[in-house]
């Protein structure tokens, strides 16, 4: 499903060079969950911005279900982006202006679905987690679990491949992470490969995999094995 | 505190420069454009002798033939010499002139100064007392001078030094086509503006000072040519004999009168006289006679003309513009701030203490703008007098509008600036921006 | 596009866009206005005197002070123009076209004093005025020499027997008539007016005043030398010498009575200039005023996109990372600023002529062609659409990781 092999992030400024990531490679298979777990710094993010296609990178290869991604246009980058990423953000990352429907319309507007397909989509992804009674809402005023089930939502309603998740319950207590964390369980049950960054050992315990990203690289012993 | 706010806003300018060079920019055009067609309108509308406006009056008569298909809305503005005469010699109010336009070639008896045409008024020597005209050396003539048809004249300052230098010109003479003056008066700098007394609607001439001014009865007396508009609604019997009694019309008439109060006693008197004169078998139409004050006789003629006045509307248009597009930049320039305020909320700012400072920003912004809004002004009234002379007497800054132009700018400032920063105090107090 | 959500993303920003739309309304409703006193203004400032060319048409008004013999002295002054080299024919006359100052009289085609009246400027021909200007004759002829007389001011003298008259005059006393050659008509309509008859019509002669409306053509020629001082001397030059010929003129006019004085000396040319001096600065006033809006308000769009930008940096991001292009972004920014505008430009649409109607009634200024509310309406949407463009372009460079990061 997800192939890295040797991937290689510098960020530039006009005095230094910092390699957030030397020589990245992992695999994911499809129908995995997968839980990326590091310290700050060690480059968990951007691992996650270049598997989501949100940046590019200097050096090595990926492969996102069987397609190289390396060397595609932002136009290409963004439609991939669309149809097969879904991503959970620690922030949410609703956009305030917009109700709880029309913010699982946004990717499947850009996608140029039709409109019952859409409605229907919405309403399906919005049943799924529980917030169907809520369409009308603004994310203000919504609680952090509501709003983290509108953005899986939104995820979803575009029937991705794979859904990224970058600290999913970081902005969560414990009640509302445990109700995400089991939202996202039933999710990969049904078939969706989940990669999920977090430095929340509990929840890694629960993914059927860690990957320990420590300077850049994949530190972890089992990975290795596997890779 | 606001000291401390104004000093705050003054520092605050360097910050996103684009948007501050862009809202100075915006003010000082919009009041660089509004304050110049305003000091037009201001100077074309203003009161030329305040002192006494209420109690100067003019007058017309309706004196077309009784069939006379007129066309204009409005009365002429001159009269006939039978009427001028006829209303000197009833001798009603504290004074009285009768008026008309004259010009002539001078010869200056002088190495170097070629002849000139220059433009003058014949007037009765009441004309200087009225218009509170002020002497340098001499004074008017006499109303005896006046009767006994003398060749004596009263001149502008300007026109003494170019014809006799430093001397004195008092008892010199000046000689205009075939005849000879003396000089009885010079007048100092004197430019009511606008030139009230002689002014004509959609005239431009009148925009010059006068340089000289001769009797009336002299004038008469020489058969002068008029300078200035004949107007004759039925034959006239040839030569300047006949133009005088003629029913043609080319001359103005003054009175002055001790109190504005006696006023209905003189319209009283003119109803009587236009009664009179029926009774002779003239003005045979209904009487129409008009009275006018200084100020009612500028509005009568139309000194502000459509173009001014449409150029005013424009420029506050413009204006109006301009304080929009501020409110928005502002409203950008302080949005942008929304974390810095969000922490002064924090630090204990009460949201009465933000208002002001943001509002003083505000106004600094509008005292920038506004020495470069005068700047401009200055420029644009320049450009304006340049562009048409008939302008150049009304396009000059007066302290009053000088006052007026600092005071709307920061006005303009500080109400462009009130929405902005009601939305700034709004902010609810952070130690930092929340994500979105 | 999507229209409702922007729709509703705009709500939250309602007072940015108000004051967009405000912006273009006033705008809008300005300069349509302003463009539509432009046109008239200049258009009237080119309206054709008549006079073929206005450029080499030179004329000089000496002060004559002999008052002895002036139709003598007149006739000396003529010749020695005439004498000039580069002068191809010379005329007098008591007034110049767009000269701003003259004579009027009124004429009508009976002498009742109800009878219908028109105000026209008066000519006087002391010989060759027709070809000195070079008007154009369209039906009968202009004046012989032996026609001219001299007129004194001092004593009564004979109406003239043959006048000429502009067409525009021709046509307004006589409506519906298409040959006026030898027609009766009279000066004023009283009942002593005097009478005169038709012997030519000019195409177009504009009069010294040259009004606004169609009395600017109304004029009548007398074949006739005034004898006042205070006459125009009327020089037509050859292509090329005319600053030969004004500086001969002066020296001729000089020499037959030193130490004249001349009130100018001036083309036509120079004399429209200065007759439309206040129409020319009024256009150029509202251009500028015109052009100074439009940069105003393109400034306003940019500074209010800018600021949308920045504030949704964020959800900028996050659009990029759930599947937006570049295009996408542009296209959303461009859309809402399409919507503002339009708003805006509806109540412009509304605000222009609102302002046309007030501006007619207590100015006089003419009513608003429908096709340059549409030509403003266009520029308004082009100018959003420029000025939102650099923002929404900065907008869709923003990196789609932004959406991972915190602020």
């Amino acid at each position: 499903m997800l192939q890295m092999d040797g991937v290689q992030k510098i960020y530039r400024t006009d005095l230094v060079q910092t390699y957030a990531l030397r020589s990245l490679s992992l695999r994911v298979a499809e129908g995995e969950f997968v839980a990326v777990t590091g310290p700050s710094g060690s480059g968990k993010t951007t691992f996650l911005n270049i598997a989501g296609l949100l940046e590019t990178f200097e050096a090595g290869s990926y492969r996102l279900d069987g397609e190289d991604v390396s060397k595609l246009s932002d136009h290409a980058r963004s439609r991939l982006r669309n149809v097969k990423i879904g991503f959970i953000f620690q922030s949410f990352n609703l956009i305030p202006d917009l109700n709880v429907y029309d913010n699982v319309d946004v990717p499947l507007r850009y996608r140029g679905m039709a409109g019952s397909e859409r409605k229907r989509r919405i309403t399906e992804a919005l049943e799924r987690v529980g917030l169907a009674s809520r369409h009308q809402h603004l994310p203000s005023q919504l609680s952090g679990g509501q709003q983290q089930r509108v953005a899986i939502a939104r995820a979803l309603a575009g029937s991705p491949r794979i859904l990224l998740a970058d600290e999913p319950t970081g902005n969560l207590d414990s009640l509302m992470a445990r109700e995400v964390m089991n939202m996202l369980e039933e999710i990969n049950t049904q078939g969706t490969t989940i990669v999920m960054v977090t430095h929340d050992p509990e929840l890694a315990r629960r993914v059927h995999r860690n990957i320990h990203v420590m300077d850049g690289q994949v530190s972890d012993l089992d990975q290795r094995l596997a890779a | 505190m606001l000291g401390y706010y104004l000093q705050l806003g003054f520092r605050n300018l360097r910050r996103s420069p684009v948007l501050t060079a862009l809202i100075i920019l915006t003010l000082a055009v919009g009041v660089a454009a509004s304050m110049s067609t305003l000091t037009v309108l201001y100077m074309m509308s203003g009161d030329p002798i305040p002192q006494k406006s209420a109690r100067l009056l003019t007058l017309k008569l309706d004196n077309y033939p009784l069939d006379f298909n007129d066309t204009e809305e409005k009365l002429p503005s001159i009269l006939t010499w039978t009427d001028v005469r006829n209303l000197r010699e009833d001798g009603k109010g504290l004074r009285r002139t009768g008026l008309y336009g004259i010009s002539g070639i001078v010869y200056p008896n002088k190495e170097g100064v070629k002849n000139f045409f220059a433009d003058g008024v014949a007037v009765d020597a009441d004309f200087f007392a009225m218009m509170d005209a002020p002497f340098v050396a001499g004074g008017a003539w006499t109303a005896a001078e006046d009767r006994s048809e003398a060749r004596v004249a009263v001149i502008a300052k300007p026109l003494a030094e170019k014809l006799f230098g430093k001397e004195s010109a008092i008892g010199r003479n000046l000689r205009m086509d075939s005849e000879e003056f003396r000089v009885v008066g010079v007048l100092d700098e004197w430019k009511p503006t606008p030139k009230f007394y002689r002014m004509d609607s959609g005239s431009s001439a009148g925009s010059d000072a006068d340089d000289i001014f001769i009797p009336l009865s002299a004038a008469l007396a020489a058969h002068r040519d008029v300078s200035g508009n004949t107007s004759c609604f039925s034959n006239a019997d040839p030569g300047f004999e006949g133009l005088m009694r003629s029913e043609c019309i080319w001359l103005r008439y003054w009175v002055e009168l001790g109190s504005a109060s006696e006023r209905a006693e003189y319209r009283d008197y003119l109803s009587a006289y236009v009664q009179r004169q029926k009774q002779l078998g003239r003005l045979p139409r209904p009487d129409k006679s008009g009275l006018y004050n200084v100020r009612e006789w500028l509005q009568e003629i139309e000194v502000v003309d459509d173009d001014t006045r449409l150029q005013t509307w424009l420029a506050f248009g413009f204006l109006s513009v301009c304080l929009v597009n501020t409110i928005g930049l502002l409203l950008a320039k302080f949005t942008a701030r929304t974390a810095e305020i969000g922490v002064r909320r924090a630090l204990g700012a009460t949201r009465a203490q933000i208002f002001l400072q943001y509002l003083s920003e505000a106004a600094a912004l509008g005292l920038v703008g506004s020495i470069i809004g005068v700047a401009g002004a200055f420029g644009m009234l320049h450009l304006l007098a340049k562009q048409s002379p008939d302008l150049e007497q009304y396009a000059r800054m007066d302290p009053t509008m000088l006052a007026t132009t600092v005071v709307l700018s920061v006005l303009a400032a500080v109400i462009a600036g009130l929405l902005p920063t009601l939305r700034a105090t709004q902010v609810v107090p952070a130690l930092q921006l929340k994500s979105q | 596009m999507e229209i409702r959500p922007i729709l509703s993303a705009l709500r939250h920003n309602m007072t940015g866009a108000l004051l967009i739309a405000t912006q273009v309304a006033l705008t809008l409703a300005i300069i349509s206005n302003s463009a539509s006193v432009i046109r008239d203004r200049l258009a009237v400032a080119q309206r054709d005197s008549g006079i073929d060319a206005e450029s080499r048409i030179i004329t000089q008004r000496p002060i004559l002070f002999s008052q002895i013999d002036l139709a003598n002295l007149i006739q000396t002054d003529l010749d020695a123009l005439r004498a000039i080299p580069g002068v191809e024919s010379v005329t007098i006359t008591n007034q110049v076209p767009m000269g701003r100052s003259g004579w009027s009289s009124t004429f009508a085609t009976e002498r009742v004093p109800t009878a219908p009246s028109q105000s026209a400027g008066l000519y006087f021909d002391g010989g060759r005025l027709l070809e000195t200007f070079g008007l154009k004759i369209v039906e009968g002829r202009g004046f012989r020499d032996d026609e001219i007389v001299n007129i004194d001011p001092k004593v009564q003298n004979p109406p003239p027997n043959g006048v000429l008259l502009t067409r525009r005059l021709a046509e307004a006393l006589f409506p519906g008539q298409s040959q006026f050659v030898g027609r009766i008509f009279y000066q004023g309509n009283s009942p002593d007016a005097e009478e005169m008859r038709i012997v030519g019509v000019i195409e177009r002669f504009t009069t010294p005043w040259a009004q606004t409306g169609p009395d600017n053509e109304y004029a009548v020629v007398f074949p006739a030398r005034y004898l006042n001082p205070f006459n125009h001397y009327v020089v037509r030059a050859a292509p090329g010498a005319e600053a030969e010929v004004r500086k001969a003129m002066e020296a001729a006019l000089e020499k037959n009575e030193p130490g004249r004085v001349s009130v100018g000396q001036y083309s036509v040319q120079e004399m429209r200039d200065r007759r439309y001096r206040g129409e020319r600065a009024l256009a150029w006033l509202l251009v500028s005023v015109t052009v100074f809006l439009l940069g105003v308000t393109a400034s306003g769009i940019v500074g209010m996109a800018s600021l949308w930008v920045n504030l949704r940096r964020k959800q900028i991001g996050v659009r990029r990372a759930l599947g937006a292009t570049r295009g996408d972004i542009v296209r959303y920014f461009l859309t809402e600023n399409l919507l503002i505008t339009s708003a805006g430009i509806a109540i412009g649409v509304l605000a222009a002529w609102g302002l046309n109607g007030v501006l007619m009634s207590e100015l006089s200024v003419p009513r608003l062609p429908l096709d340059y509310l549409l030509v403003g309406v266009l520029l308004m949407l082009l100018l959003g659409v420029i000025a939102v463009l650099g923002p929404a372009l900065r907008a869709a460079q923003l990196s789609p990781a932004l959406a991972t990061r915190s602020v």
